[in-house]
């Protein structure tokens, strides 16, 4: 004779669906090996940048960028960078210079951040770079000052950095050593240093 | 080293202590933030903030709490930032909408296996307080208490978001298995 009226428990929907996500959430890729210590180091050398700035008076106070940051629109000419067959303007010549060989078609985006008072510049080589930094005005074209966060295995580079209103003049520095300009963002003429990019950051109330 | 060690060593300045707590941590903060904002590079962007933001505000940490606990309270604060200023930046930059637009299929930059696709993608479907409560309770595995402290809000909204936030998946998993 069967007994019929034996049963299980059910388990929990709740505890199964549960599982489920936890499962899924484990199962999350991890990061790039050595991320951790890039975005440690990126940390550690923006907020000793800011300080320093901070210190010399040259910027005001971080609440200040508080106040601001409601007003600020970055007038930035938002296009994905086409890649094209040549370079363009001042660019080509360093590339073609620094490079000695292939010529790099580096493709670059400039995005504002949330709050309005940072922005974000992400840069994508053809070629394994070990390391890349953005100098600019903004932090005294120190290769140091604001290294560059490798986004993934593809090449890409991004960082953050925050800007105050009016123009700024930026490039790339690949490796320590190698100048690079965005061949098709926006140049300013070649004041003796080589080129640089532009970028605007203007009020919006302006 | 226990993190509370960490935090003093980081206080006296010793950069190479904040760059151990930052290898402890960054993959939860930035599976969370994934998880979060369905977008890698704003994933990514909000983990770089909350450290700093915590490198900066280190002094004023209370050794009495979980370090960790301390960490995702500002990270959630984060991502809700993150959430808000979205929609402005959608707003302001016609171009960005296309990104934008990449940024709610989040599996595809992912690349989860193929038997959590469909949960990933439910769960991006949430609401973000709906979302945020249920991967606190089952994602983190944290318990009421903890999630209460984490994100400043009632343990009994925390279960009734975790409550609505099953039952839409369930209903979502189910109707896409019809």
């Amino acid at each position: 004779m069967t007994d019929n009226t034996l049963t299980f428990p059910t388990p929990d929907e709740d505890e199964v669906l549960g599982a489920q996500i936890a499962a899924m959430y484990a199962a999350t890729p991890a990061a790039e090996a050595g991320t951790a210590d890039r975005v440690a180091r990126t940390v550690l050398a923006n907020s000793m940048h800011t300080a320093s700035r901070s210190a010399l008076g040259v910027l005001r106070p971080r609440w200040w960028w508080g106040a601001v940051a409601a007003t600020l629109l970055v007038s930035v000419t938002l296009r994905p960078w086409r890649v094209v067959s040549r370079m363009v303007g001042a660019g080509a010549s360093v590339n073609a210079v620094s490079n000695g060989a292939a010529v790099a078609q580096p493709t670059g985006m400039v995005t504002l951040l949330s709050g309005g008072d940072e922005v974000r510049f992400d840069l994508t080589l053809p070629a394994l770079a070990r390391e890349v930094a953005i100098v600019g005005d903004f932090n005294g074209w120190d290769e140091k000052a604001t290294p560059m966060l490798r986004r993934n295995a593809d090449n890409s580079w991004s960082a953050r950095v925050p800007l105050t209103p009016g123009r700024h003049v930026y490039a790339f520095v690949i490796d320590g050593t190698r100048w690079l300009v965005d061949p098709l963002a926006p140049q300013v003429p070649d004041s003796g240093f080589g080129p640089s990019n532009a970028v605007m950051v203007e009020s919006a109330t302006q | 080293m226990t993190d509370a060690e960490l935090v003093a060593r980081t206080r006296d300045g010793d950069a190479d202590a904040f760059g151990v707590l930052v290898s402890r941590y960054y993959e939860a903060c930035r599976r969370f933030s994934y998880h979060m904002l369905g977008d890698r590079s704003d994933a990514e962007d909000v983990v770089q903030e909350t450290l700093m933001r915590a490198y900066r505000a280190i002094a004023r940490y209370d050794e009495r709490d979980q370090f960790r606990g301390w960490l995702f309270r500002i990270l959630t604060n984060q991502c809700r930032n993150a959430i808000t200023a979205r929609g402005r930046r959608t707003r302001r930059f016609v171009q960005d909408e296309v990104a934008i637009e990449q940024a709610h299929a989040p599996v595809a930059g992912l690349q989860l296996g193929t038997e959590h696709v469909a949960l990933a993608r439910a769960i991006a479907q949430l609401d973000s307080l709906q979302r945020e409560a249920i991967l606190l309770k089952y994602a983190e595995g944290l318990e009421y208490t903890e999630m209460s402290a984490i994100t400043g809000v009632g343990e009994s909204a925390l279960k009734m978001r975790v409550k609505r936030g099953s039952e839409r998946l369930r209903v979502i998993l189910g109707s896409r298995d019809e």
